[in-house]
């Protein structure tokens, strides 16, 4: 209920605001049309008329499942978004898997050995990690494996003419792990903080005494526990993850959410940027709720009243 | 925001990139390309890539349908005329054409025996659909409509003939029809002609050497023969179309062999490009130039001396150097070298950079030094603003004109906006005192529409210049029939546009065009009007 609300809000602000933001439909917003065409497309295009009117117009659609007409390629705004969400669930869902899989141990690790010389090489590669631009990363990606060594492709889903699962698994791999770079360093600061926060509390220490191996205290006990902190913060990255895709797709040419939105943005195509932002919203909402079923699993303190 | 990074982003490249981009062609593992063998006999088959920013609008007319729309458009829909590789007029699908002794009728003999690519015979209906359904329909707003302004109806006289009644004279109309105006099929669109999902976004029915065999959105549109083509078979099995948006990764993907040809915009990588064993890097007239626009509703700008003193003040060869990397000439018309039966060459020293002569020519103008290095006149400094809009090389450009203009005592301010926003005040509002921007028209020296006094703060006559003899002129060679008639008037306008400065002239650019060395045949045009002979287009085998 809370969340229908958060989305509803976004789909209003959102939608004030795109009217407010100067610019036009790139349709009109061109050197080579004239004040009559333009005249005539704004009018087809129905932005004459008064923006809550629009709003109204467009809830009442919304609420049925009818999210407009993209104002940049005449096509229903629901099937834009539904053509490209795939790619970009697609991509974000292994850019963390990857993010997970590889940071929590890196994280683990640095907190076992703390204040070693591999606490602090790591240390400082995640902190490289964070500071790199995503799209130089990219680029630097593609010279290599793509240029260079031929290897990997350098852009795209699929090589035209040449589809195979082989093939797309090959052209998700540059994209994943760029895309992954954005949050994997903060997966690991949490994870290291996380544990060695769990490491220090009084019922480590119990479970050492009692004669416990440590690697079921690491890994059972201190682990499980570290993990509610990490979970939390997973939830605030998915969010970040959405917004890396605008420049991770773009270098990419990844035909997803991000690029749609750059281009919506530019081309001031009003419906669908509040599609998508409705749609982002509610993938925000959804990953939030998530998380906090995922944490009452986690913590047995947290119970569902 | 997004433009910010954008100019970041070029920054960078030029920092970083550039350098790797040198050491990834050296070692590229690509085998030499048989770039000697160009004028080897032409051989079928292989695939051409093209790279494009965005999803095309396969729809000429469709007011959606950009840039990246042109390319794919060129080659599935021919016109009644096509640009010639010298530019000039050439038939497509008319194959002759007459005008009335009075200019205002024009009937063109189409080509027999021509086929839609679904195999329903192509007739005269399809012409005057396209034209009076679609382009003279004030409702629909379609593109380029501006174009044909001259034109009052379209008339299927026989299946074969058709007639173009105009309201005045137009000998420009055949260089028009030869620019994005291609004839869309009657039989597909008569129920909606530009918002038909399954034609525009989809597989429509073409005329061209090639149709659409699959339209795959955000990433790519590849072509195949069109086996219905009334011309000569093409040599390449497919063109296809991949939609990468980033202008670094079309350089990295030209550079590993998936691209097989592309525009360079960004020239600070031309060197590096060359140095790539399995490209070839190539120089191309365009129909373009750059000016800079100073609006005639501010009094301080109606002074011919004034503009005079700017021209010579802005020191244009520096700026073709150091943005376009040489690849571009002085510009002192509208008129464009790309235009050779026109082009006065002898204008290109009308206004040699001399700083000294700018400061003599504000002073005649009534503008004295003041306190702080500004001139000023009735107690005003010489201020203004300049809007700079974020798309290709305006930043640059912006700078060293203020710093140039500094230089004589005129002080402009920048204003830097995001493109649309940008457009929406400058073009849209004609809220601006002063810009730099360019035009790119039809193959043809009529540039009515861009100087007209008639034009002037709603249409294309962006400066708002009004004057009586230019309009005399630019009418006047609308309406002069043959060659050397319009060689005279269009001379004749070159020189006095150089005289008085309508807009402030620029510079010619010159399109750099990378491409596989293996094809071959490409003519030397720009690469969008290339794509009206993509069929002459060939791989020499490696």
């Amino acid at each position: 209920m809370a969340g229908a609300l958060v989305v509803l809000f976004v789909s209003a602000l959102t939608f004030f605001f795109v009217n407010l933001a100067p610019g036009g439909p790139s349709s009109v917003m061109r050197f080579d049309v004239t004040a009559e065409q333009r005249a005539t497309l704004i009018r087809n295009m129905g932005l004459d008329r008064p923006v809550p009117e629009r709003y109204v117009a467009w809830l009442s659609g919304a609420v049925r499942g009818d999210l407009g007409t993209s104002l940049l390629t005449d096509e229903p705004v629901a099937a834009r978004i539904g053509d490209r969400l795939p790619n970009t669930l697609l991509l974000v869902g292994t850019a963390l898997g990857l993010s997970l899989l590889l940071g929590i141990p890196i994280g683990v690790v640095q907190a076992l050995r703390r204040n070693s010389w591999l606490d602090h090489v790591l240390t400082f590669v995640t902190a490289i990690g964070l500071s790199v631009p995503v799209f130089w990363l990219g680029i630097v990606l593609i010279l290599v494996f793509a240029v260079t060594l031929h290897v990997l492709p350098s852009a795209g889903v699929v090589s035209v003419g040449r589809e195979s699962i082989g093939d797309r698994l090959a052209h998700l791999v540059l994209p994943c792990v760029v895309l992954a770079s954005t949050i994997l360093p903060t997966i690991v600061r949490y994870t290291r903080s996380a544990m060695i926060e769990v490491l220090t509390q009084d019922f480590i220490r119990t479970a050492t005494a009692k004669g416990l191996a440590p690697r079921i205290v690491v890994y059972v006990h201190a682990l499980r526990n570290a993990l509610i902190p990490v979970t939390s913060a997973v939830g605030a990255l998915v969010p970040r993850l959405l917004g890396g895709t605008v420049v991770t797709e773009a270098v990419f040419g990844w035909p997803g959410m991000g690029r749609l939105a750059l281009d919506a943005a530019n081309g001031r195509d009003y419906p669908l940027i509040v599609g998508i932002a409705v749609v982002v919203a509610a993938i925000a909402v959804l990953s939030s709720l998530v998380v906090d079923l995922l944490c009452v699993r986690l913590d047995p303190r947290v119970r569902l009243s | 925001m997004v433009g910010g990074s954008w100019a970041l982003r070029r920054g960078l490249f030029a920092a970083i990139v550039v350098p790797m981009l040198v050491v990834a062609a050296c070692t590229s593992s690509q085998p030499a390309g048989p770039g000697a063998q160009a004028s080897g006999v032409p051989v079928a088959g292989g695939t051409v890539t093209i790279p494009i920013v965005a999803d095309p609008t396969l729809n000429p007319w469709s007011p959606n349908a950009f840039v990246e729309s042109l390319f794919v458009n060129r080659i599935l829909f021919d016109g009644l005329t096509k640009p010639g590789k010298d530019l000039a007029p050439a038939p497509d699908l008319a194959a002759t054409w007459t005008t009335s002794a009075d200019g205002l009728s024009w009937t063109f003999k189409l080509r027999e025996g021509v086929k839609w690519s679904d195999g329903t015979p192509f007739s005269a209906d399809d012409v005057a659909f396209t034209f009076n359904d679609i382009v003279l329909k004030p409702d629909l707003g379609a593109q380029n409509r501006g174009n044909f302004s001259a034109v009052k109806s379209v008339t299927a006289v026989d299946a074969t003939t058709v007639r173009f009644d105009l309201s005045r004279k137009f000998s420009a109309l055949t260089a028009y029809l030869a620019y994005n105006s291609g004839i869309v099929p009657k039989h597909v669109l008569s129920a909606d002609p530009l918002k038909t999902n399954s034609f525009n976004k989809g597989v429509p029915v073409s005329t061209g050497p090639f149709r659409v065999e699959k339209y795959t959105s955000g990433q790519s549109v590849s072509l195949v023969r069109n086996e219905n083509y009334f011309g000569a078979k093409p040599y390449l099995d497919k063109v296809v179309f991949t939609v990468v948006p980033d202008a670094n990764t079309q350089i990295a993907q030209a550079l590993s062999g998936d691209i097989s040809i592309m525009i360079l915009d960004d020239k600070a990588a031309v060197a590096r490009v060359k140095s790539a064993s399995n490209l070839a890097v190539v120089s191309r007239p365009l129909v373009q130039y750059y000016w800079l626009a100073l609006n005639q509703t501010d009094p301080r700008f109606t002074d011919v001396r004034v503009r005079q003193a700017f021209v010579q003040a802005i020191d244009r060869q520096a700026i073709i150097k150091s943005v376009e990397l040489g690849y571009g000439s002085i510009a002192n018309s509208a008129i464009t070298p790309a235009l050779k039966a026109y082009f006065d060459p002898s204008l290109s020293s009308r206004y040699p950079y001399d700083p000294q002569k700018a400061k003599d020519l504000l002073a005649a103008a009534g503008w004295t030094p003041g306190a702080d290095g500004v001139l000023t006149k009735d107690g005003k400094p010489f201020r203004f603003t300049m809007d700079v809009g974020q798309k290709g090389v305006l930043e640059p450009v912006n700078a060293l004109i203020q710093q140039d203009l500094k230089k004589v005592g005129v002080a402009a301010d920048l204003n830097t906006m995001e493109w649309n926003s940008y457009i929406q005040k400058v073009v849209v509002q004609r809220d601006y005192t002063a810009t730099v921007n360019w035009w790119t028209y039809p193959s043809d020296p009529d540039v009515f529409p861009y100087y007209a006094a008639s034009a002037a703060g709603k249409g294309f006559n962006i400066p708002g210049y009004k004057d009586p003899k230019l309009d005399d002129l630019l009418i006047q060679g609308q309406g002069a029939s043959d060659l050397a008639a319009r060689q005279a008037v269009y001379k004749q306008l070159q020189s006095y546009m150089a005289d008085t400065l309508p807009y402030l002239f620029l510079w010619y650019p010159e399109e750099v065009d990378v491409l596989s060395s293996s094809l071959q045949g490409v003519p030397e045009l720009g690469l969008r009007d290339a794509m009206h002979y993509v069929g002459e287009w060939w791989l020499a085998k490696k």
